[in-house]
């Protein structure tokens, strides 16, 4: 196998091998904070760099780590740069760290971070594993913004706070879309954002697990 | 010239090569709906019965008719009680449908035709959006998939526009529809491919992106300003006591003189439709039993174990079944072949559990007066997983007596 | 080399030294923000103090909050079973929402007091006093209770009269986006602004009303529309409304405020 550029572990993950719309990961936290596109940033920043960084670090010792405990290795570094990154939002961003809540706390259990580790940064140099990990952070961060923009303004018709379509309640004539502030709603805009990458990229498609059998014709029934 | 040969004539165009081939799905679905298509089983599998998927959707959209009728009548009778009661609305009723009835009939509640052009006026635009725009979709992945349109889109589409408020906004009955054909249907296949109810996922979007209009008190009745809610919700907050006193009795609401969604007012319509289904064996009895089984056997339980802060405990089970949309939803919604269980045996477990939880949701949940339709959404969720419980104890069964 | 790297020395050598890198790491990262982390949280809740009490702008940099409360606001500890002012307790350290999980500093509500929904309820309370010259003018007391799915925080904030509403809003709730989550709504909040909580009486008046309320009637003064499709969230409202302004809450306290003897 040959290995990677930059280049390509750097913008792959966006379209081609995006790790939600292709390897539906993340997905828990990608419903859960982009009901608006301030949390929906953050927490992609967030996610960004503790993969960046834990890629980069363990990809550093990765020669040392003994395999029979690398799994417990891998996650005490991911777990200590999610609390460095908790605890710097609480400091510097208080509110959206509110916001938040337990879900930056939760980006520990969150498989890109995890999966990119083992799967990546355990056989690559540091230096491509970090941009490795920016650029599937990149892909998610991606998926999130689209996200929290479909979802703020048609569900609460504003970007960033800012009213961009005025509403009914304030005077304004746009009826907001309550379902797209439920978490749920995410899900369908994940689907359809996910059908129409993989119509754009139809190799995405995953192979029917199974084929019908085609009808036999009379003939060769009898 | 017949229709038959009118649709010969012009076949052409719409076959392979043909100057409309991309509207070949259009084309099929005027010609069958017409005559009895033309293609043939060529293979094994083979049986020969005068119902197919398309004659069977036709009776259910046929059996719909009673409610429909009625609730249009409705629709203009609740209306024009309440204008009569206070003239104030009437004048200050605006927009074209209120010119519409103005111009073709009156406000007279005892006049059959004033009741039944305003209903008409309400429900007609519904049906129209959403036949055209659910319509629309049905036509667009038949082209782009290749098949014939299905009838169920018959089904769905008067389903839908019968389980809405008279007062939705047209638009948004646009979306709903929208959602239920792509989303409840369409992503995973087309017509028997879903496991959803299309037209009750298509409510179930409009009832959480817009509960406002689809909620409360305000949306039952075709009145502008007039707030009247609906047995369910008076009944959470005072018990039948205070449905009585709003002067609805129990026979009223049988036969549907009560203010609510258009088509699910009358049980005595529904169940009129609902009893052709039953006997053309079109709508599966077990699953109607199972619903009824279910909804008596909580609410029962809830009476006999009372609750000093919720009056719903005491609502016996013969008013759950004329108010909301218990009857019309069982009757139409939890018999869909596609989305119901398939085994027998799953049947009854998919009716009693459509049973039980519309009881539950209406007694016991705080937010939701009404629990039919995620009632039902429920139980077309559960039921892949009761037919292969019901399968694999089928398999043991067997496996036990043949060892 | 492959089985020196997997022997059992050298594991637990790898797994001590990521564990002591990894926790000094962390352990000073925590302490070295713990500071600015304090202080946002003080700041973040002297901002919904003062925008209930409605002094400043929704803008303010951390500098002018801090200087407008150091300036404007007083917290004061109330003992909520004699209905008097306390100093037991130090306000800037207490904290009544630990406290009302506290068995010694708490009671149990029975069912039929509780109609907050809060199951508990703090002995000793902070409240916030604006005072201008000696003359109090506005006060904001704390209050929460249960709407339909979550419980709600809030204060509330009344004129020098302790009667005429000043401000109420909630800093934390869970309610529906859209539905009862128009807790939040400026415009709703704003309709509370000049409401009587008590009639002539004195007597605990104010209420939520389903639609809107009759602006003819006598008693519109006390009213405020409901939230449209949120019965729950409003019948909640009301509650802790009631709750909070009644005699398990702030009723005796509020009573013995205006008799001058807290």
């Amino acid at each position: 196998m040959s290995q990677p550029t930059i280049k390509e572990v750097l913008f792959n993950p966006v379209f081609a091998n995006n790790p939600i719309g292709l390897q539906i990961l993340g997905i828990c936290s990608a419903l859960a904070v982009t009901s608006n596109l301030k949390t929906a940033l953050v927490m992609s920043i967030a996610l960004t760099l503790v993969t960046g960084f834990s890629n980069l670090f363990i990809s550093m010792i990765r020669s040392q780590i003994p395999s029979s405990i690398r799994m417990i290795v891998q996650m005490v570094i991911i777990a200590s740069l999610v609390i460095v990154v908790d605890q710097v939002l609480k400091a510097y961003a208080y509110s959206l760290s509110k916001q938040l809540s337990v879900f930056v706390g939760l980006i520990i259990t969150n498989c890109i971070v995890m999966g990119r580790a083992e799967a990546f940064a355990m056989q690559n140099p540091p230096l491509l594993s970090f941009f490795d990990g920016i650029g599937n952070g990149l892909g998610y961060s991606a998926m999130l913004i689209v996200l929290g923009v479909i979802r703020e303004l048609f569900g609460a018709g504003k970007l960033f706070g800012y009213t961009i379509i005025p509403v009914i309640n304030d005077g304004g004539w746009y009826l907001p879309n309550g379902l797209l502030l439920l978490p749920p709603s995410a899900f369908f805009l994940i689907g359809l954002i996910i059908w129409a990458l993989r119509s754009w990229k139809k190799e995405q498609v995953e192979k029917p697990s199974f084929t019908m059998a085609p009808q036999v014709s009379n003939k060769e029934a009898f | 010239m017949g229709i038959r040969a009118f649709l010969d004539k012009i076949e052409h165009n719409f076959e392979k090569g043909g100057k409309y081939e991309k509207w070949y799905a259009l084309y099929e679905a005027i010609d069958t709906f017409f005559y009895r298509p033309g293609s043939v089983t060529r293979t094994t599998a083979h049986v020969r019965d005068g119902i197919d998927l398309k004659r069977m959707m036709i009776t259910v959209w046929l059996c719909t008719f009673p409610a429909m009728f009625f609730g249009m009548w409705n629709v203009g009778y609740q209306a024009n009680l309440i204008f009569a009661q206070s003239p104030e609305l009437l004048a200050a009723q605006e927009g074209w449908r209120f010119a519409l009835t103005g111009m073709l009939a009156g406000f007279d509640p005892n006049s059959l035709w004033d009741n039944f052009v305003q209903g008409a006026t309400y429900f007609l635009p519904i049906y129209a959006v959403t036949f055209i725009v659910g319509g629309f979709w049905e036509v667009l992945f038949a082209s782009i998939r290749k098949h014939e349109v299905n009838e169920g889109f018959f089904v769905t589409s008067v389903l839908f526009a019968l389980i809405v408020p008279p007062s939705i906004p047209l638009w948004q009955v646009a979306l709903g529809i929208s959602f239920g054909v792509v989303i409840g249907k369409e992503v995973f296949g087309g017509t028997g491919k879903n496991f959803l109810n299309p037209a009750l996922a298509g409510r179930a979007f409009l009832f959480f992106a817009y509960p406002a209009q689809i909620s409360g008190d305000a949306v039952w009745t075709a009145v502008d300003g007039y707030a009247g809610a609906t047995a369910l919700s008076l009944g959470a907050q005072g018990g039948i006591e205070a449905i009585t006193a709003q002067g609805l009795t129990w026979s009223d609401a049988f036969f549907g003189f009560m203010h609510g969604s258009i088509g699910e007012t009358s049980t005595l319509a529904i169940l009129l439709g609902g009893g052709v289904l039953l006997l053309t064996k079109i709508a599966s009895w077990r699953i109607v039993a199972g619903v009824m089984i279910g909804m008596i056997a909580l609410s029962t339980l809830f009476n006999a174990l009372g609750s000093d802060t919720n009056p719903l405990f005491a609502m016996p089970w013969y008013w759950h079944l004329v108010t909301g949309g218990f009857a019309f939803a069982m009757m139409f919604m939890a018999t869909d072949p596609v989305s119901a269980s398939m085994t027998n045996t799953g049947k009854w477990v998919f009716g009693i559990l459509i049973g039980l939880m519309v009881v539950l949701i209406r007694v016991v949940n705080p937010a939701f007066p009404e629990g039919m339709m995620l009632a039902i959404l429920f139980a077309n969720l559960c039921a892949p997983l009761i037919d292969h419980f019901v399968v694999q104890a089928n398999i043991k069964r067997r496996l036990a007596r043949n060892v | 080399m492959s089985n020196q790297k997997e022997s059992t020395a050298r594991t637990l050598t790898v797994a001590l030294l990521v564990c002591l890198v990894c926790s000094v790491f962390v352990a000073g990262a925590a302490v070295a923000l713990r500071p600015t982390q304090e202080a946002n949280r003080q700041l973040d809740k002297q901002r919904s103090i003062l925008s209930i009490a409605g002094l400043g702008e929704a803008g303010m940099s951390a500098r002018q909050v801090r200087d407008l409360y150091a300036q404007r606001i007083t917290a004061r500890v109330v003992d909520l079973e004699t209905g008097t002012f306390t100093d037991e307790l130090d306000p800037t350290s207490f904290d009544p929402l630990a406290a009302a999980k506290d068995p010694q500093l708490s009671k149990a509500l029975p069912g039929q007091q509780d109609i907050a929904s809060i199951k508990r309820r703090e002995r000793y309370t902070t409240v916030y006093l604006v005072e201008s010259e000696g003359e109090l003018q506005t006060l904001v007391l704390p209050v929460r209770g249960y709407g339909l799915w979550s419980t709600l925080y809030g204060f509330i904030a009344v004129e020098g009269d302790l009667n005429t509403v000043a401000g109420f809003g909630f800093y934390q709730h869970g309610e529906t986006p859209g539905l009862g989550g128009e807790v939040d709504n400026p415009k709703w909040k704003s309709l509370w602004l000049g409401k009587s909580l008590f009639d002539e009486n004195g007597n605990l008046a104010v209420q939520i009303v389903k639609g809107n309320v009759d602006a003819q009637s006598p008693k519109a003064m006390h009213q405020v529309d409901g939230l449209a499709g949120a019965t729950l969230t409003s019948n909640g409202v009301n509650n802790l409304l009631h709750f909070w302004l009644g005699e398990n809450g702030f009723g005796s306290f509020i009573a013995k405020l205006r008799a001058g003897e807290a």
